[in-house]
C-alpha cells in the first residue's frame, strides 16, 4: 500500500517534469477606446458598471468628468479619452465604467467606449519593447499585447491615475 | 427566570442613571435648595436601587439604599447640603460607577462592599450634617467592616442542617412528625455565587422537595429566602415517607446549585442546640480578633479573582442606543421595500407566461426599489450616529474635582452637545478631550489673586463648543486664563535642542505653539498628578490624527488659549437646503443660510462695478452660482432673482440660484483624494434618487 503510493507520487513528479513549466499568465480586461483596444490589469479592477448619470463638479481637473453613486460611495469618474488627449467622451448604449480599486486613490471610474473580453496573457505574449508614436501612448502604455490577430495596448494603470496629462 | 438577557439593559439605564445623578448633584451643589432637583436625585437614586435589587446585586442595592436614605433626608430638610455631603456623594456614584463596571466585565457586581462610605453616609446622618473627617470616617469603617465580616463569617460556618437553631413550636412540630411515623431529613444546599436569583432557586428546591413531603423548618426562615435575605446557603427540615436518595436528586436537579448536604435528623440533635447556642452567640462579640483575622484574607482572594476575570472580555456588547424615531423610519422603509417587491411580483405574474413586461411599469418599480434602497442605507447609516453628549457630559464633574482639588474656581461651559458623530469616534474622542480639558484647569486657569489682579473675574471658565462645519465636526476646548508664553516654549525648545537660537527668531507664533505637540516636552515646571509629565498633547494629537482629523491651537498672552479640534466626517449629517443651478442640484448648509429673497433684477445696483442688492440696511454683494459654477449661460434673463443670502461672521453675500427645492438632511461623503478639492465644493451628497449633489461651501464664496 505505503510502497503504491510512493510509485504513485514518483510518477506525479515525473509527469510535472515532463511539462513545460507554465508561464504565468495575468488576466486583462480588453477595452475599446476609439478604434483601439487597450488592456486593463484585471487586478486593479473593482468592477464594471453601466453608464450612470454622472454628476459633473465645476472646477477640477479637465479629465475628470465628475461623480458617481456606487452603493452608496461617491467615486470620482476619469475620461480616458480626455486624459490621452484623444476629445471627448462619446457615450453609447456601449458604454461603462470601469471601477479601479487603487491603494493609493481608493476607488476610481473610468469611462470606456466599450468592454470586449476578458484574455490571459503571459509575459511572453506582451511586447514590452514599445515604440511610442504618440505622446499619450509613451506615458500610459507598458507593451502590446497579441490577442489573436488583434492586437492590445496595455495600460500602465498607476500612470493613468497620476496627475499628469497628454493633453 | 434568567436575569443575564437583562444585563444589557441594566448597564444601560443605570449608565443613564448616574448620570442623571451626577448632573443633579452638581446643580444642588450650586442650588442647595432647589428641590426639583432633590426630587430628581431621588427619584434616580430609588431606580438605581430598585434595579440592583431585581438583578440581585445586593451590595449595590445596599449602597443606594443607604444614599436614598440620605436623599430622602434632604427632601424632608432635616439636613442641609453642604460641599462635604457633595463630596460623599460622589464618592458614592464613582462606587456605584465601579459596580456598574464590574457588572459589564464579569455580569456579577464583584466583593467590594464599601463599608467605609456607607458608614460615611450614615455618620452624616447621625451627625446631622455633620462629617468625621473622611480619614476618621474611614479608621472607623474598618472595624466596622471587621465587625459585620465576622458574624457573617461565623454564620456561614454554622449555617449546616446539623447546627440548625430551632425555637420550641419548631421542635414540636419535629417531634409530633416524628412521633406520626414520618422520616426526618435535613438540608443545606448551597447555591453557585455566580445566582442572580438565588429567591428563585431556592424556591424551586422548596417545590423539588415538597413533592416528597412537608418542610417542617426553613432556615433562613421562609420570608427571608422569599425576600432573598440570605447569604449562598439555605437550610431546611422536610419529614417525609420516602428515601433521601430521590430528594436529594430533585433538590440537585434544580440548576445553579452547588452543593447539598444531606441526612437524617432527629428532633434530639436539636434540643442539645437550643441550649448550647447562646454560649457561642455570646462569645463572638468578646474575641473579635480571631474572627476578624480571615476575613481580611478573604476579602483578598476574591478580589484577586476578581482582577483575573476583568482581564477577560466584557460580557455585555457595545450597544447603541436608538432615537425610536430613526427606527420608524427604518421601520417605515423597510415596509416600502416589501410593498416594492409586492409590485415587482405583481408585473411578472400580470403578463401571463409571454415574457412581455410592461416595460414602463417595470422600470418604475425599479426606479421606485432603488429609491427606497438608498435611504434604508442611508437610515442604517444614520442608526450609527450618537450625539457627543454621551461623552461629553462626565466633563463638568471631571472639572468640579479639579477645581476643587487646584483650589482654583472654575467652571465648564458646554455647546453643541447634541452634535451627531459616528458612534466609534464618539467613544474614541473621549480621552483626548479630557486631556485638553484638564491642561486648561491646570495650566490654563490661573489663580484667583493673579486673576483679580489682571482685572479677570475670579472664577476661570472653561468652554468645549461642538459644532458641524461643512465637511468636518468641530470640538474647541478652550480657557480664559493665562494663554501660552510663546517666549517661554521658544526657550525651552532651544534648551531642549530642538531649534537653534537664530531659527527660533523667525518662527511663526503657530510654529513655536507646534513644539507643544513634540513628544515629551512639558511646560510643567512641576509634575503633579493632573497634568505635567509631557505625555499628554503629543498623544492628543495623534489619537486625533489617527481619526483623520487635526488639531490646531489659538493663544494669546494673558487672554488663555483654544485647541480646535476638526474630525472630517463622510458621515456627517446636516441639514440642508437644496437649490437648482441649471439642471443640476447642489446643497447649502441651513447653519450658514440667513434668509431667501425673491428680488427684482431692477433692483440690483453696482458698487465698484460689482452687483449687490441693498436689503435692509445692508449691502450685499451677489454671487451667480452659474457663474462660479461654470454652468450653461441662460437663454432668458429672468425678471426676479432667488436669493440665498448666506453669512459668514459678519459678512453677507446673496447666492443666485434658479429654484429653491426645499430642506433635507443630507449625508455628507468626501469627493475622493482624486479630485482637485476646489474650496466652493465641500463634499457630496447622494439624494433619494441615487443622484449625486454636490454640497456648497457658503463660507469659501466670500
Amino acid at each position: 500500500m505505503a510502497e503504491e503510493k510512493k510509485e504513485l507520487e514518483k510518477k506525479d513528479v515525473k509527469r510535472r517534469d515532463l511539462e513545460p513549466v507554465d508561464e504565468e499568465k495575468k488576466q486583462y480586461i480588453v477595452v475599446k477606446i476609439g478604434d483601439e483596444q487597450y488592456g486593463l490589469d484585471i487586478s486593479y479592477v473593482d468592477n464594471i458598471g453601466r453608464m450612470q448619470k454622472i454628476t459633473r463638479v465645476p472646477k477640477v481637473q479637465y479629465h475628470y468628468i465628475g461623480i458617481i453613486n456606487l452603493r452608496g460611495e461617491v467615486v470620482p469618474v476619469m475620461s480616458i479619452r480626455r486624459k490621452m488627449g484623444l476629445g471627448d467622451d462619446v457615450i453609447t448604449n456601449k458604454s461603462r465604467i470601469i471601477i479601479l480599486k487603487m491603494e493609493e486613490q481608493g476607488l476610481v471610474g473610468v469611462l470606456v467606449d466599450e468592454v470586449r473580453e476578458v484574455i490571459d496573457l503571459g509575459e511572453s505574449e506582451i511586447d514590452r519593447n514599445v515604440k511610442a508614436s504618440r505622446k499619450s501612448d509613451a506615458l500610459f502604455i507598458n507593451g502590446i499585447g497579441k490577442n489573436g490577430n488583434d492586437l492590445v495596448s496595455i495600460f500602465e494603470v498607476t500612470a493613468i491615475l497620476d496627475d499628469v496629462s497628454a493633453s | 427566570m434568567d436575569v443575564s438577557q437583562y444585563l444589557d439593559i441594566f448597564i444601560d439605564e443605570s449608565n443613564e442613571h448616574i448620570q442623571a445623578l451626577s448632573d443633579n448633584i452638581m446643580i444642588l451643589e450650586k442650588e442647595p435648595e432647589n428641590k426639583d432637583t432633590i426630587n430628581e436625585i431621588f427619584r434616580a437614586a430609588h431606580s438605581l436601587k430598585g434595579m440592583a435589587g431585581t438583578m440581585g446585586f445586593k451590595k449595590m442595592q445596599h449602597l443606594t439604599h443607604d444614599m436614598e436614605n440620605v436623599f430622602s433626608e434632604v427632601r424632608n430638610d432635616t439636613v442641609k447640603v453642604n460641599s462635604s455631603l457633595i463630596d460623599i456623594l460622589f464618592d458614592c456614584l464613582d462606587a456605584i460607577e465601579a459596580y456598574v463596571d464590574t457588572v459589564k466585565q464579569t455580569s456579577n457586581e464583584g466583593e467590594e462592599d464599601n463599608a467605609a462610605l456607607i458608614q460615611r453616609l450614615n455618620d452624616f446622618l447621625e451627625g446631622g450634617g455633620q462629617v468625621a473627617a473622611p480619614a476618621a470616617a474611614e479608621g472607623e469603617a474598618a472595624p466596622a467592616e471587621a465587625a459585620a465580616a465576622a458574624p457573617a463569617e461565623a454564620e456561614e460556618s454554622s449555617d449546616n442542617y446539623k447546627n440548625l437553631t430551632l425555637d420550641e413550636e419548631d421542635l414540636g412540630k419535629l417531634t409530633h412528625a416524628a412521633e406520626g411515623g414520618s422520616i426526618l431529613y435535613g438540608f443545606t444546599a448551597h447555591i453557585n455565587k455566580d445566582c442572580l436569583l438565588k429567591a428563585a432557586r431556592a424556591f424551586l428546591v422548596f417545590k423539588a422537595v415538597e413533592d416528597f413531603g412537608e418542610i417542617l423548618f426553613y432556615s433562613p426562615s421562609a420570608q427571608d429566602v422569599e425576600d432573598e435575605k440570605f447569604e449562598f446557603t439555605f437550610s431546611f427540615i422536610v419529614s417525609t415517607t420516602s428515601d433521601l436518595e430521590p430528594i436529594q436528586q430533585a433538590v440537585a436537579a434544580v440548576s445553579e446549585i452547588e452543593t447539598i448536604e444531606c441526612g437524617k435528623v432527629n428532633p434530639e440533635m436539636y434540643q442539645h442546640k437550643t441550649e448550647a447556642a447562646p454560649a457561642p452567640a455570646a462569645e463572638a462579640p468578646a474575641t473579635p480578633a480571631p474572627a476578624a483575622k480571615p476575613a481580611p484574607a478573604k476579602a483578598e482572594k476574591p478580589a484577586a479573582k476578581n482582577n483575573k476575570k476583568n482581564a477577560n472580555k466584557p460580557v455585555t456588547a457595545r450597544t447603541v442606543r436608538v432615537d425610536i424615531e430613526k427606527l420608524d423610519a427604518l421601520m417605515n422603509q423597510v415596509s416600502e421595500l416589501i410593498i416594492a417587491k409586492n409590485s415587482l411580483v405583481s408585473i411578472s405574474s400580470s403578463d401571463g407566461g409571454s415574457g412581455d413586461y410592461d416595460r414602463q411599469s417595470f422600470q418604475e418599480q425599479i426606479e421606485y426599489l432603488e429609491r427606497i434602497t438608498t435611504t434604508l442605507h442611508e437610515s442604517v447609516m444614520k442608526v450609527r450616529m450618537v450625539p457627543i453628549e454621551n461623552t461629553v457630559n462626565k466633563f463638568p464633574r471631571m472639572i468640579r474635582d479639579l477645581s476643587r482639588k487646584l483650589k482654583k474656581p472654575m467652571e465648564l461651559v458646554m455647546t453643541g452637545e447634541e452634535t451627531e458623530l459616528d458612534r466609534t469616534v464618539v467613544d474614541q474622542i473621549g480621552d483626548p478631550l479630557q486631556h485638553l480639558l484638564r491642561n486648561s484647569a491646570d495650566h490654563g486657569i490661573e489663580d484667583p489673586e493673579k486673576r483679580s489682579k489682571s482685572g479677570k473675574p475670579e472664577n476661570g471658565t472653561i468652554f468645549l463648543n461642538a459644532f458641524q462645519e461643512g465637511n468636518n465636526v468641530i470640538i474647541q476646548v478652550g480657557d480664559d486664563g493665562g494663554g501660552i508664553d510663546t517666549d517661554k516654549v521658544k526657550a525651552k525648545a532651544i534648551e531642549r535642542g530642538l531649534v537653534s537660537e537664530e531659527d527660533a527668531e523667525n518662527l511663526t507664533q503657530k510654529e513655536i505653539v507646534d513644539f507643544l505637540f513634540m513628544p515629551s516636552f512639558s511646560m510643567a515646571k512641576k509634575v503633579t498628578d493632573i497634568s505635567g509629565r509631557g505625555v499628554g498633547l503629543d498623544v492628543v494629537k495623534s489619537n486625533i490624527e489617527a481619526l483623520g482629523g487635526d488639531v490646531e491651537v489659538k493663544t494669546t498672552l494673558g487672554q488663555g488659549s483654544t485647541f480646535t479640534i476638526r474630525l472630517p466626517l463622510t458621515l456627517a449629517i446636516i441639514q440642508a437646503l437644496m437649490v437648482d443651478v441649471r439642471d443640476e442640484k447642489y446643497a447649502i448648509a441651513l447653519a450658514s443660510i440667513m434668509n431667501i429673497e425673491n428680488i427684482p433684477v431692477s433692483d440690483i445696483k453696482y458698487v465698484q462695478a460689482k452687483e449687490v442688492i441693498y436689503l435692509r440696511g445692508l449691502v450685499i454683494p451677489l454671487i451667480h452660482l452659474d457663474d462660479v459654477l461654470d454652468c450653461e449661460p441662460m437663454e432668458e434673463k429672468p425678471e426676479y432673482l432667488t436669493v440665498v443670502i448666506v453669512k459668514k461672521g459678519d459678512n453677507y453675500a446673496g447666492l443666485v440660484v434658479d429654484n429653491l427645492i426645499g430642506q433635507q438632511e443630507i449625508v455628507i461623503k468626501s469627493l475622493g483624494k482624486v479630485i482637485d478639492n476646489n474650496k466652493m465644493i465641500s463634499g457630496a451628497t447622494i439624494l433619494g434618487d441615487g443622484e449625486v449633489a454636490l454640497i456648497l461651501d457658503a463660507n469659501a464664496m466670500f
